[in-house]
């Protein structure tokens, strides 16, 4: 059933063009990553003639940097908008309705929808890194491929917890609007607790702080455990929950 | 065997009460026509039935299960919303192709050929999105029975379609009598009259009448005659004495309407009555109740 559920999905992705907006966002932040990393010192010292500007000469650590940076925030916007209304818009639009009256399992709907939505995300991420490592090596030779990987990896445990929040919220609400309130309501809390530091190793909105950490330095899984698997654990709750709630819910 | 019963079904939001108290029952193989002014809670009930909404109290069984355990129910149910909302990006044969995924249907192609055909609907290749009210609500009743699911339940059914769509969908959901159940809601009493065998009325979140058409009209029979002679006076005279006439008023030029105790006692009397007052009958009509008549009175009256 769930494959069949997510055969739909994929049929709407293709068909209301949502796959080829998160593939060309994806795909043009990880070229243009490097190349802003390569070509932005010599942009900016050419923006004036009379006064000097020193700008440290970029590595590809700069190309990294400039691609972490690109999915924690425009990426990220555009995933949760093209995630957010998955679960609510179709209890909107009556459709969420007609399909539960056939006696589908309601959890095995929403699990469908996130499996969906985290394959898909984690294949665009895939190939969006492999673009990206591959003008960064082309620009700087040096370019390191385990820093990055395991940065981007980092960034996919985020993206799962992004999608699980996403999920969550658009089971709860009942329309995009609501959904998105739900999800920023928890996403700003969860900023504000990070200022905590009792609570900071075990937030999930620590995570896009240490992959540009990693980039500048080095890999630390020891320092990352706590969060991985606090934002693990949460993720599922998150899961769990919507998909129960959903269940219960009057359509 | 019940293919739907409720006991004490009610719903109530906040402080008001959509659904009270129902006690419904469809036996299987029945049409069956939902009747109720609007808000009375006819979407309400169905929704119950579905499992869309939770009842406050009082249980439901359908197809001899109880739908609070399970909602396995559901797999041997068409439903057609009132307002059909489907995927505006999917065509319609890809739409039926996804209906059939998810009730587990085995090589579903030429039934899904046959639903487009039936719904008219086969030579169309454009995307749901662009259909007119008419069209979503063909395609909802060929979604609706393309399982073959013995239990259908209809919210408006011919509400959005021509005069043409809404007798052939009539006429397909009479082809199912004795072989499927059908609980439909309308506001067209005249679509009851043709095709049900058993309605119920719904009030103000109660079920005033659940009854077949049959009996309804021997219950609310009026006792009603309409007669014209050639000389209405003689007769109203003479029948002014007799204890069998409850009322009695002229129509027209000739014209009587006499409503009396014993229908089958009047019938009798009536033309010995013309016979020896030598008055010539021109017209002799039985007043029978139609549904409206029902309708009207029972949810006027509440009875």
């Amino acid at each position: 059933m769930v494959t069949k559920l997510m055969k739909k999905e994929w049929n709407e992705y293709l068909k209301t063009g949502k796959f080829y907006i998160l593939l060309f966002v994806f795909i043009f932040f990880a070229i243009l990553s490097p190349i802003t990393a390569k070509f932005m010192p010599e942009f900016i010292k050419s923006l004036s003639q009379e006064i000097t500007i020193t700008v440290p000469p970029p590595t590809w650590r700069d190309s990294f940097v400039q691609f972490s940076k690109n999915l924690n925030q425009i990426v990220f916007i555009v995933i949760v908008l093209v995630f957010l209304g998955s679960v609510a818009e179709e209890k909107n639009h009556g459709t969420a309705s007609l399909v539960a009256a056939k006696g589908i399992d309601r959890r095995k709907w929403v699990f469908s929808k996130f499996l969906f939505q985290i394959l898909f995300s984690l294949a665009m991420l895939t190939i969006a890194f492999f673009l990206c490592f591959y003008y960064a090596k082309l620009l700087f030779p040096e370019t390191q491929f385990y820093l990055a990987f395991s940065s981007t990896v980092l960034f996919a445990v985020y993206l799962f917890f992004i999608l699980t929040l996403t999920i969550f919220s658009s089971s709860i609400g009942n329309s995009m609007l609501q959904s998105a309130g739900i999800f920023f309501a928890i996403f700003i809390i969860l900023n504000i607790l990070n200022i905590i530091p009792q609570v900071n190793p075990y937030n999930p909105m620590t995570l896009p702080s240490i992959e540009n950490q990693w980039i500048a330095s080095k890999v630390a899984w020891g320092n990352t455990i706590k969060p991985i698997i606090s934002t693990v654990l949460l993720s599922l709750i998150l899961i769990f929950s919507g998909a129960a709630y959903f269940h219960k819910q009057e359509l | 065997m019940l293919a739907i019963k409720t006991e004490g079904l009610s719903k109530y939001f906040n402080n008001k009460k959509a659904v009270e108290d129902l006690n419904l029952q469809v036996p299987e193989g029945v049409i069956f026509g939902y009747l109720g002014p609007n808000g009375a809670g006819k979407t309400t009930t169905i929704r119950l039935l579905l499992s869309l909404a939770k009842p406050t109290k009082g249980r439901a069984y359908i197809l001899g299960e109880n739908i609070s355990k399970s909602r396995n129910y559901l797999k041997k149910i068409g439903f057609l919303p009132e307002v059909p909302s489907f995927y505006n990006f999917f065509t319609a044969k890809e739409f039926l192709n996804f209906i059939s995924d998810i009730s587990g249907m085995v090589k579903p192609n030429k039934k899904i050929e046959e639903m487009l055909q039936l719904v008219e609907l086969n030579k169309e290749k454009k995307r749901i999105g662009t259909y007119s009210r008419g069209m979503k609500q063909r395609l909802g009743i060929a979604q609706a029975i393309l399982s073959d699911p013995p239990l259908l339940i209809l919210d408006e059914p011919t509400s959005a379609l021509d005069p043409e769509g809404r007798k052939e969908t009539l006429d397909l959901i009479a082809s199912f009598k004795g072989q499927k159940t059908v609980f439909f809601s309308t506001h067209i009493l005249g679509d009851v009259e043709k095709i049900c065998d058993m309605v119920g009325i719904i009030k103000e979140g109660r079920l005033v009448l659940n009854d077949s058409i049959e009996n309804l009209k021997k219950s609310h029979s009026k006792r009603t005659l309409f007669i014209e002679v050639d000389k209405p006076k003689k007769l109203m005279e003479t029948l002014q004495y007799l204890n069998w006439v409850e009322e009695m008023s002229p129509v027209n030029k000739n014209g009587i309407i006499l409503q009396v105790k014993d229908l089958q006692f009047a019938q009798k009397s009536l033309p010995e009555i013309l016979s020896k007052e030598n008055i010539l009958l021109n017209k002799w009509e039985l007043k029978e109740p139609t549904l409206e008549d029902i309708f009207l009175e029972v949810v006027h009256n509440g009875n």
